[in-house]
């Protein structure tokens, strides 16, 4: 099998960028390859779904709108996630492979906050948006999935086509705080 | 304006569509002689100032269609339930 | 030049010189000036022109209602028109110039207006350029553009950056002068998240202009100490230099931070300004009152200016206004200008008070009770003021004060209107509910005292209210003077737009009494200040003329924005390549290195053509057809719209959505499907595949991808939420190439893995997830838009690109290249299939010669209205394919198509040209068209006409496929 190729392989470019105020304000990094699996619960199985979720092993699990979810991993082979949670949910989810058409990108640091303030109306005040929490909003005019990994440490999930336009407006609403790509 | 979408919470109003009328019933015959309800319902809406409740869709978040209730004058919002449970509305 | 820099006090930094220009001279002043104050502390008073008569204006305010003192600040395409003097923060290298004048501000042409004021009365535009008519576009517009405007707008691209950011906070407080410092720190004590936001650069509002004493300390210590508390708390967020301009629905507020206004250049990485959007739970306004200046003879010329500014250009920063002052007032609050001015040790003349049994504290200045003046002495300049009396005061800078008018603007955003208080004189702010309520001086309360207690209970979230320190207040009485009947000089109420206190009862007599009519007829209250100094005036004396009370009167409608926001500030980051998103395929790269040139479609770029040596768009294209209908092409088609459709009702699901059925179609086979609006009206077309039993994969249109995804989630949770069916967008997952031609079988057999694509495994309409390359998954259908033996190979998207080279090279032997949407544009009109331009909006089914896919067996989206006369007629315009008869014509889309011998007419059109195209194969161009009741007039002679070009040639209409009508490539 050939190795997956990132969207972002030309952009994502590490090192460090921006304002020079000491360390950076934020860091950024491309989650790549991933594997991620879309679930949406069959008619009248959402909380048989939830439950199940619930005690998922081996990939997190994002909620990602009513009755649908992420399913996300790392280090798996192609389809692998697919194809297993195809056949343990088949009864109460339809599962969709979308490892290659969403691109993750990971977000830390003390200014990660106010960087996304930039593009989300979601109040991302720990109190209202803990970590562990996802949701679903726009950003710069793309779709974002939007999940809070840590008190200061973000993924965003976009479609791979809009991947590297999102990459800009995200590394240049960084700039001010100084960010390293990593 | 602010929208509560149930499964997302609070939203400004540029991440949803809206799309009109809520009331009309998609008529469930296909008898010529029931012509003038669909011509009811997909052409004739009332446009109140007021009380009004309106098909959204929560475009940029979680993609639901919802119902929202809200004043066309004040832009009060009363109440927004899923287009689901309006569907099973009596 | 003589220094008005008064020896000591001000919030500058006198030790740092900073140097600016102003018309070109060169001037000094200090960090923490205003270009206002550094101007006047160099003597220098005149800065503007009047918009209508060209007058010379000096400042009138020290802040952001300022009328007069409007510059071009910066230079090339950091210019900004219209900019107040009394807010641009002093720096380093600043450059102003004045506005509204030619050749200078000292001498300007366009002053002699003002000798022919008489004309200029209210409405004058109105009456004067109405005939005759002719003139209007060639003499009167012309000649009014070029003496309107004020400021000019740069014709150069703004180099600085600009952002937007949204912002949550339980408490918005809107305004740092006491009231505001008061609400914060009563909700940040108690734990809310609040935001304390001000237009200026220092917190502090009045406090830093005014002497003022609260718990034993001036004012300005307190406010530092509570700035500092505020400053230490994590639950604040303080927000100087940042104007909130508009309240909007769900207690949204709009607000601008100028970021990097006061530098000369914004560093690379930081933005110019950021425009806030701030969801706040709760609000307080606490913006303070704004002074207002009395109309009275001369009360424009430079040197006059509101008494509060006067004391705050000395008590802040340290510029004296002149050398010898009079204040003329109608309340108390003149008086401490009087008091302030000779602390300072500027001599105050006199204070001229309306009222004859006023009683404030005049520190020791006389004051002559009961007098007004009539007319203000000099041009550029204060000579002197002359009173009701005849006896002239000499003076050479003139305070007024007309009284406090609350700053109720926001509070006003949505429509309510403010409420007359007689007791202060002054609009204060409606009831506009617990979520935004006013407090302090913006509520119309006048004594320190109050606004610091107002401050405490609206902030208090938590009804918890933290101690009150005490304070000194300053009496404060009114009688209102709203105007000065005897003036012997031309007086203002308006300055912006030179309107007379003789305007608003002209505007009355003419039949224009209402507020709003006086205000678009007089022009008061426009432009870039709003009326924020006159409108009360204006309303009052309107009052006066018409009979009314104020209340009755009422004001015009407020409306955002508090103060102008620049454009840069709306589109944000916005701009350039960032305007809108950019999309590409998973194909981009293959496709860049193979030379392809893009086109936007929609969101995404999609290879359009592959230019070689020498190739213009319609060569390359050509030779890419010639390609695909003789060898082998292949063509990145992954913008298709892809949705994955699963569950026990899928079928079901789509039968209701497609005129045309899919529950009966066979497991690893492909069917064209055809989508209407509920109107009837055909909305979308795709191939729609069987993976499994209840498992479909759509495609739709690139154009219409999520509308359709829309579209389904509508009908699925409003129509019918009982049928068991799961979707999901899979466009982006899969890269999807066709690969059309002679040889397309050849090229793919060599890259897919353990399969035979014959007809007997790999028949017309197949479609089968397989695995090609060695193990990659991928999804083959064979489906053909081109007319040719044909396939479409999906592979997952991070494969695409490998696995187009993978093509590239199997198909290399016989020739292959890759095609763009020209190319599978041109293939689409041979065989006549239909496209965005028959699919338009306005065709059936039937127009598109689609008819009989229409199931009379099911209900579907559009089935009932499809059936309505209207869309049944027969000379409804329908699909046709045209030929010109003269087989050297070019065909233009967008022709319009008549019969054989009509002349062009709108009564004798019959259709037009929706595509065209050369074809290599028939050497020839060809069309579609839609033409009325066209399948009948097949083999008729048509007149083409382009009116843009104003061409007229003849046509053939004919069946839609020009190219292998018996579809043998196709089945080859």
């Amino acid at each position: 099998m050939p190795d997956r190729v990132s969207p972002l392989a030309g952009s994502a470019v590490q090192g460090r960028f921006g304002a020079d105020k000491g360390a950076p304000g934020v860091k950024l990094s491309v989650r790549h390859p991933a594997s991620i699996v879309a679930i949406i619960a069959r008619q009248g199985k959402s909380q048989a779904l939830k439950l199940t979720l619930d005690r998922m092993q081996g990939c997190a699990i994002q909620w990602a709108g009513a009755d649908q979810y992420y399913a996300v991993a790392d280090g798996l082979r192609e389809g692998e996630l697919y194809s297993e949670l195809k056949s343990r949910l088949n009864v109460l989810a339809a599962v969709s492979d979308q490892s290659h058409g969403r691109v993750i990108l990971r977000i830390s640091g003390p200014n990660a906050r106010n960087v996304l303030a930039k593009g989300t109306p979601v109040d991302l005040h720990p109190d209202e948006f803990p970590a562990g929490k996802s949701a679903v909003t726009q950003m710069a005019h793309v779709g974002v999935h939007l999940t809070r990994a840590s008190e200061d440490a973000f993924e965003l999930s976009v479609f791979r086509g809009f991947a590297e336009n999102f990459w800009e407006w995200l590394t240049e609403q960084s700039e001010e705080f100084g960010y390293q790509v990593t | 304006m602010l929208i509560k979408c149930p499964h997302c919470g609070t939203r400004p109003v540029e991440e949803f569509a809206f799309l009109g009328d809520a009331k009309p019933k998609r008529p469930t015959s296909n008898d010529p002689a029931t012509m003038d309800q669909w011509f009811d319902y997909v052409y004739l809406r009332d446009n109140p100032k007021g009380r009004f409740d309106e098909y959204v869709h929560h475009a940029g978040g979680c993609r639901s269609w919802l119902v929202v209730t809200r004043d066309t004058a004040t832009h009060e919002v009363f109440a927004t339930v899923t287009a689901r449970e309006w569907a099973q509305r009596p | 030049m003589t220094s008005f820099r008064l020896a000591k006090g001000g919030l500058i930094d006198r030790a740092t010189e900073l140097s600016f220009r102003f018309d070109g001279k060169g001037f000094t002043g200090h960090p923490g000036d205003t270009l206002a104050s550094a101007l006047i502390s160099n003597g220098v008073h005149l800065m503007g022109r009047s918009f209508k008569y060209h007058r010379p204006r000096g400042v009138i305010s020290a802040g952001s209602s300022e009328p007069n003192a409007l510059v071009e600040l910066r230079e090339g395409g950091r210019k900004e028109a219209n900019t107040r003097a009394t807010v641009v923060e002093l720096y380093d290298g600043l450059v102003a110039r004045s506005q509204n004048r030619w050749p200078s501000l000292d001498f300007d042409i366009g002053a002699i207006n003002a000798l022919a004021s008489s004309m200029f009365v209210a409405g004058f535009y109105y009456k004067t350029f109405m005939w005759p008519k002719s003139f209007w576009e060639k003499i009167y517009e012309p000649l009014i553009r070029r003496a309107a405007g004020l400021g000019h707008a740069s014709r150069e691209p703004d180099p600085d950056k600009y952002e937007k950011s949204y912002a949550h906070c339980d408490l918005l407080v809107i305004g740092s002068g006491p009231t505001g410092l008061m609400a914060a720190v009563a909700a940040a004590r108690g734990g809310a998240r609040v935001i304390l936001a001000d237009e200026g650069a220092a917190l502090g509002g009045s406090l830093l202009n005014e002497n003022e004493e609260i718990g034993g300390v001036s004012g300005l210590t307190w406010a530092q100490g509570i700035i500092a508390e505020l400053g230490s708390l994590p639950n604040v967020t303080l927000m100087p230099r940042t104007t909130v301009f508009g309240w909007y629905d769900g207690n949204i507020f709009g607000a601008v931070e100028r970021v990097n206004d006061h530098v000369l250049e914004p560093s690379l990485y930081e933005p110019r300004q950021r425009y806030w959007r701030i969801i706040a739970r709760r609000a307080v306004l606490a913006a303070g009152a704004e002074e207002r200046p009395i109309a009275f003879g001369g009360n424009d010329v430079p040197g006059v200016m509101l008494a509060s500014a006067m004391r705050t250009f000395a008590n802040r920063y340290g510029a004296a206004s002149g050398k010898s002052i009079a204040v003329f007032t109608n309340n108390d609050s003149g008086y401490r200008t009087a008091r302030d001015m000779t602390a300072h040790g500027v001599r105050v003349e006199v204070i001229i008070d309306s009222r004859a049994d006023a009683k404030a504290d005049a520190g020791g200045v006389p004051v002559l009770r009961g007098r007004k003046i009539v007319n203000v002495k000099g041009g550029k300049g204060v000579a002197g003021v002359e009173l009701d009396d005849h006896t002239h005061v000499p003076c050479d800078t003139l305070a007024m004060s007309g009284g406090w008018s609350p700053i109720v603007n926001l509070a006003c955003h949505q429509g309510a209107k403010p409420r007359w208080d007689a007791a202060i004189a002054g609009f204060v702010p409606p009831d506009v509910g617990p979520a935004f309520t006013a407090a302090g001086s913006a509520a119309g309360k006048m004594l320190l005292s109050e606004c610091l207690a107002d401050g405490a209970a609206k902030g208090a979230l938590d009804g918890k209210l933290p101690q009150v320190a005490t304070c000194r207040d300053e009496a404060f009485a009114i009688t209102p003077l709203w105007w000065v009947r005897e003036s012997t000089g031309k007086a203002f109420v308006d300055y912006q737009n030179d309107v007379t206190p003789k305007d608003m009862p002209l505007a009355a007599r003419e039949g224009y009494s209402d507020i709003e009519l006086v205000k678009r007829y007089t022009t008061a209250g426009m432009a870039t200040d709003q009326g924020k100094l006159g409108n009360v005036n204006a309303i009052a004396i309107l009052a006066e003329a018409t009979g009314k009370t104020i209340e009755q009167v009422s004001t015009t409608t407020f409306r955002p924005y508090y103060t102008p926001v620049s454009f840069g500030a709306f589109t944000g980051p916005f701009t350039g390549h960032h305007f809108q998103p950019v999309r590409k395929t998973p194909l981009h790269e293959w496709a860049d290195e193979e030379g392809a040139v893009f086109v936007e479609s929609g969101l995404w770029m999609r290879s359009s053509w592959f230019p070689r040596e020498g190739e213009d768009w319609l060569a390359a294209a050509t030779r890419e057809v010639i390609t695909a209908r003789e060898r082998v092409a292949i063509c990145d088609v992954s913008t298709l719209g892809k949705i994955d459709v699963q569950g026990a009702d899928a079928g079901a699901f789509l039968d209701r959505l497609y005129c045309n059925t899919f529950s009966t179609l066979a497991i690893g086979k492909a069917r064209y499907g055809l989508m209407l609006r509920e109107d009837g009206i055909v909305f979308d077309d795709g191939t729609t595949s069987r993976l499994a039993e209840d498992h479909y994969l759509m495609t739709t249109t690139t154009a219409n991808a999520a509308r359709v995804m829309s579209h389904m989630e509508f009908c699925h949770q409003a129509l019918w939420p009982d049928l068991d069916v799961q979707y999901i967008s899979v466009t982006e997952q899969w890269a999807q190439m066709a690969v059309a031609g002679p040889r397309s079988r050849a090229t793919l057999q060599k890259i897919v893995d353990g399969i035979e694509l014959d007809d007997a495994t790999f028949p017309y309409l197949a479609a089968k997830e397989l695995t090609v390359l060695g193990g990659i998954p991928a999804r083959l259908f064979r489906i053909s838009f081109s007319g040719e033996h044909a396939y479409e190979l999906a592979v997952p998207a991070d494969y695409g690109s490998m696995a187009a080279r993978a093509i590239m090279q199997a198909g290399s032997e016989f020739g292959i290249a890759p095609y763009g949407v020209e190319a599978l544009s041109i293939m689409r009109v041979e065989k006549g299939h239909v496209a965005g331009s028959e699919l338009n909006g306005t065709t059936t089914a039937a127009d598109l010669g689609l008819g009989k896919m229409m199931s009379a067996k099911k209900d579907y989206i559009g089935r009932m209205m499809a059936q309505r006369e209207g869309l049944t007629d027969e000379n409804r315009q329908c699909v046709v394919g045209i030929l010109p008869v003269d087989k050297s014509d070019r065909l233009r889309a967008g022709s319009h198509l008549l019969k054989r011998n009509d002349p062009p007419s709108m009564a004798n059109d019959q259709g037009y040209v929706t595509a065209t195209a050369w074809s290599p194969a028939l050497d020839r161009w060809v069309g579609l068209a839609l033409l009325a009741n066209g399948r009948r007039r097949h083999g008729e002679i048509v007149k083409i006409f382009d009116g843009l070009r104003n061409i007229h040639m003849y046509g053939e209409i004919c069946e839609p496929m020009h190219y292998d009508r018996e579809n043998l490539k196709l089945h080859a």
